[in-house]
């Protein structure tokens, strides 16, 4: 079947054969993509082409673009500039609808079925059978063949059992089996194995290699190394919204594939040491606990002191570092330079000399819509220099401007709105914005989280400067090169609890790789 | 400071980048305050030229004195916009503020100056059992208000029983017609004030600020250290005293209030007209009160303009009503980054099959 035919099939058409046998092997291609979203640049001008019968994953470190590339393709974003090629015709105005019409299929991070529907009404959703009536369902028809396509898919579940009540890795086999229905045979997987176990990983691997061996074009995202090595046939690498680098897997070193993903200007940066045990401790965390998120959590850091917390997303990092500064409840004792911070907010926490950089710069850190002067000076209103009880316009310009220049925020006018700023611009500003607090304690959560390289080495400058000058850091990263280049000192969350540490030149990226997925060994 | 100056190189002297130049429309509609005046002026003139009686001096106090209710009530609704939120329920505090005071100006001859902080103390409660159900109930504003609006007329109707307000003390009508001086009338004054007072609390006042920042972004507005759900009370507070105070407005207006007094124009909702016309959005985060207090003249001129114009008096509506998209339309395009000629190509494209991002993708 051709696909300019599949285009125009109206919404009831049939599924496609559990087989997937009668699909045309296809490769696709996207061609000088670029992609912003809201002045941070996401995609400029990558081009990457996928073949039928392989496995072609998209590596980078985040914020390089590998999900925007395959959102891209997949119809969920529109792209501000490129084309789209699928078997030599040119795909425009992509939606995830037509997209899936063209035989294309992103399986999402996070599955997005519609929990309160059995599996089966998931499965065929957008396509339910129809039955004789007008407006009826087929159902027996639907259930008869849903056993089929989960058995293609290696799901072994009840199709009346509601989508809510599927593990993580059961949803995303029906996000594939949904895909054969769809007779979907470009299939895009957005980093599938980040909340999978090993065994689970294991399945869906076989999966995709029985899909491979019937041509279908599949990518795939993921950060874990050995994965990628293991059931790659290509490797492309992005840095920076644009493709760097394409290997074959028994071409290359695992070495040569993260000075690709890392680039050069950060690798050579060299490792500070420094003698800080003279120095007093400034932050005290004792036998902090939150139901299900984490338990009796220890730990303290010197002034001065730069302490990295390390461990998967879902670890329970964030958590905890939220717990402390007061935007979610806890248990247990924080100690702030030696006295107690009890009933603890983010105002109180500021006024007590603790900041917290929060991960999730746009929907916890700026103010889109408001000028960049008032983001800089956001969490510091209340101190401002004042005529009385009006703030003084003039005298609040001058802090924000040394504020900025500070931090090196680059901006036509400090008037504008925080959004048409640079993703590397606007973290700038987060920075200066707590950096106005004259904090003792700062923790910095993926500090470097959807920057280019240029604001990455200013934020490092930024660190080492205010580590020196006697404040004590947390730092959050999911990248562990960066815990190595700037930590004194790092210890491991694994599932919610401490349960390593490693100090001074004992910090290389094996030890904390081994560290993150709970391994003790000393 | 205690020492926090990284010893990073100068600065590289900033480019510009296109996105932020601005064109001379641009900036022009984002003066929208001056751009109303404009408007409004424009209105009266054209009024004027084909009936010299709408420039008469009695007309133009009029004018004035009547925009007033609606200018104080749009200032308030304008303080909960910021704050991402909307109060529906304006029209019945109104409506309570003023047979209340009214009842008790028309049976106690009660003094201006005694109902004056009745009346915004009756608006600051209504409007803090609005906020208390938005803060601690976490029920979206728009439900919560129109349950008050509700509620709010039946207690306006209960005050009223079977009775009306019909006769106030001379004292009260002279303050809602007459003149202060020349053709300045005294309702001016606490409309005038009101304004002036929240445009300065706005710009240069912590709490100002946290409105702003509260209604651009709340999760990022606790995180900065905001007492996000005072900030977010106080909106309602503000607004319900406003409120309060248009209803006291409306009592000396009018001479006369009753059960309907303010629902039965649906001024709640003219409220939120002049708020968004006067640049406030929905979405939080943006506009201000004077450009709502001039929005509210704009459209008091324009109905009135409307009438004297002749045309049916059922286009008062449809006029209203298309000046707010067209308000809203200036927002979208005073605010996004394309050209107007861009707007344009990509709508005719839009026509032709093709989605507007395509066009200007192609410019770059």
């Amino acid at each position: 079947m051709s696909i300019a035919v599949r285009r125009h099939q109206p919404a009831g058409v049939r599924p496609g054969p559990p087989d997937g046998s009668d699909y045309v092997p296809s490769s696709y291609e996207a061609r000088q993509i670029a992609k912003s979203f809201a002045g941070a640049r996401a995609l400029t001008g990558a081009s990457v082409r996928f073949e039928p019968g392989t496995i072609h994953t998209l590596v980078g470190e985040n914020g390089a673009g590998k999900s925007t590339m395959l959102k891209v393709m997949a119809g969920v974003h529109r792209p501000d500039a490129g084309e789209l090629i699928l078997g030599g015709e040119q795909l425009r105005s992509l939606t995830p609808r037509t997209a899936q019409q063209h035989g294309i299929y992103l399986v999402p991070q996070e599955p997005t079925l519609m929990a309160t529907l059995s599996a089966v009404e998931n499965l065929f959703v957008g396509i339910l059978p129809r039955a004789r009536l007008p407006f009826s369902v087929d159902w027996r028809a639907m259930t008869q063949t849903a056993g089929s396509y989960f058995e293609q898919v290696g799901l072994d579940v009840d199709p009346r059992q509601p989508a809510s009540t599927l593990s993580i890795a059961q949803q995303q086999l029906l996000e594939c089996a949904r895909a054969l229905v769809h007779r979907c045979n470009v299939i895009f997987f957005d980093e599938p194995t980040s909340s999978l176990t090993a065994h689970e990983t294991e399945v869906l691997f076989d999966l995709m290699r029985r899909l491979r061996g019937r041509s279908f074009t599949l990518g795939f995202i993921s950060h874990r190394l050995d994965e990628v090595f293991e059931i790659s046939d290509r490797i492309t690498v992005l840095r920076d919204a644009q493709i760097v680098a394409e290997f074959l897997p028994d071409k290359v070193t695992r070495e040569e594939l993260v000075t690709a993903m890392v680039g050069k200007e950060i690798a050579k940066r060299e490792r500070r040491h420094r003698d800080l045990s003279g120095a007093e401790t400034a932050l005290e965390v004792d036998g902090l606990s939150a139901s299900r998120a984490f338990s009796e959590i220890s730990f303290s850091v010197r002034r001065g002191e730069v302490l990295g917390l390390a461990g998967l997303v879902g670890s329970g990092r964030t958590e905890i570092a939220e717990s402390i500064f007061g935007v979610r409840p806890a248990t247990g004792g924080v100690v702030l330079e030696g006295r107690p911070f009890r009933r603890r907010s983010p105002a109180s926490a500021i006024a007590a000399g603790l900041i917290y950089l929060p991960e999730d710069r746009g929907h916890h850190g700026v103010f889109a819509n408001v000028e960049l002067e008032r983001n800089i000076t956001a969490a510091t209103v209340g101190v401002l220099p004042r005529f009385g009880p009006l703030l003084r316009p003039a005298a609040e310009k001058e802090i924000a401007a040394k504020a900025a220049e500070r931090t090196r925020v680059r901006a036509a006018s400090l008037q504008i709105p925080i959004k048409s700023l640079s993703g590397g611009n606007q973290q700038r500003a987060m920075f200066s914005r707590w950096l106005l607090a004259e904090p003792k304690v700062a923790i910095f959560d993926e500090p470097t989280r959807g920057v280019d390289v240029g604001a990455k080495a200013d934020i490092y400058s930024i660190i080492d400067s205010i580590s020196d000058s006697g404040i004590a850091i947390v730092i959050i990263s999911s990248e562990l090169e960066e815990l190595v280049l700037l930590c004194d000192r790092v210890i491991a969350i694994y599932e919610g609890r401490v349960v390593s540490e490693v100090a001074g030149d004992e910090i290389t990226l094996e030890r904390l790789g081994s560290m993150i997925v709970g391994e003790v060994a000393k | 400071m205690t020492g926090i100056s990284p010893s990073l190189p100068p600065m590289p002297a900033g480019r510009a980048p296109a996105r932020q130049r601005r064109s001379a429309l641009r900036r022009l509609l984002a003066q929208r305050e001056l751009l109303l005046v404009a408007l409004t002026l424009a209105v009266f003139l054209v009024t004027f030229a084909v009936n010299s009686g709408f420039g008469t001096s009695g007309n133009i106090s009029f004018l004035l004195a009547d925009a007033m209710p609606l200018a104080i009530l749009a200032v308030g609704q304008s303080i909960v916009c910021i704050v991402r939120g909307i109060d529906l329920s304006v029209a019945s505090i109104l409506g309570v503020a003023a047979v209340s005071t009214g009842f008790l100006a028309q049976d106690h001859n009660a003094s201006v100056w005694l109902m004056l902080p009745l009346a915004l103390a009756i608006g600051v409660c209504l409007g803090l059992i609005n906020g208390l159900f938005v803060v601690l109930a976490r029920i979206p504003p728009i439900i919560v208000t129109l349950g008050t609006l509700i509620v709010y007329q039946g207690v306006q109707l209960l005050i009223c029983g079977s009775r009306t307000v019909v006769t106030v003390p001379t004292f009260y009508i002279t303050l809602g017609n007459r003149n202060l001086f020349s053709d300045i009338p005294y309702m001016l004054v606490p409309g005038l004030l009101v304004t002036v007072l929240m445009a300065i609390l706005l710009r240069r006042t912590s709490w100002g600020r946290s409105l702003y920042a509260v209604g651009s972004n709340a999760d990022a507005a606790f995180r900065a250290g905001i007492r996000v759900n005072a900030v977010l009370l106080s909106a309602y507070a503000v607004c319900g005293m406003l409120a309060g105070l248009g209803g006291l407005a409306f009592l000396v207006h009018y001479d006369s209030a009753n059960g309907q007094s303010g629902i039965e124009t649906n001024i709640q909702l003219w409220s939120i007209a002049a708020a968004l016309i006067g640049g406030t959005t929905l979405t939080g985060g943006k506009g201000g009160v004077v450009g709502s207090f001039i929005a509210a003249l704009f459209l008091e001129v324009t109905i009135e303009a409307v009438i004297v114009l002749g045309v049916p008096q059922v286009w008062d509506s449809a006029a209203v009503g298309i000046l707010l998209l067209a308000a809203i339309l200036v927002d979208r395009y005073q605010s996004s980054g394309t050209s107007l000629r861009q707007l344009l190509a990509a709508t005719l494209a839009r026509g032709a099959q093709q989605r507007p991002e395509r066009v200007t993708g192609e410019r770059r």
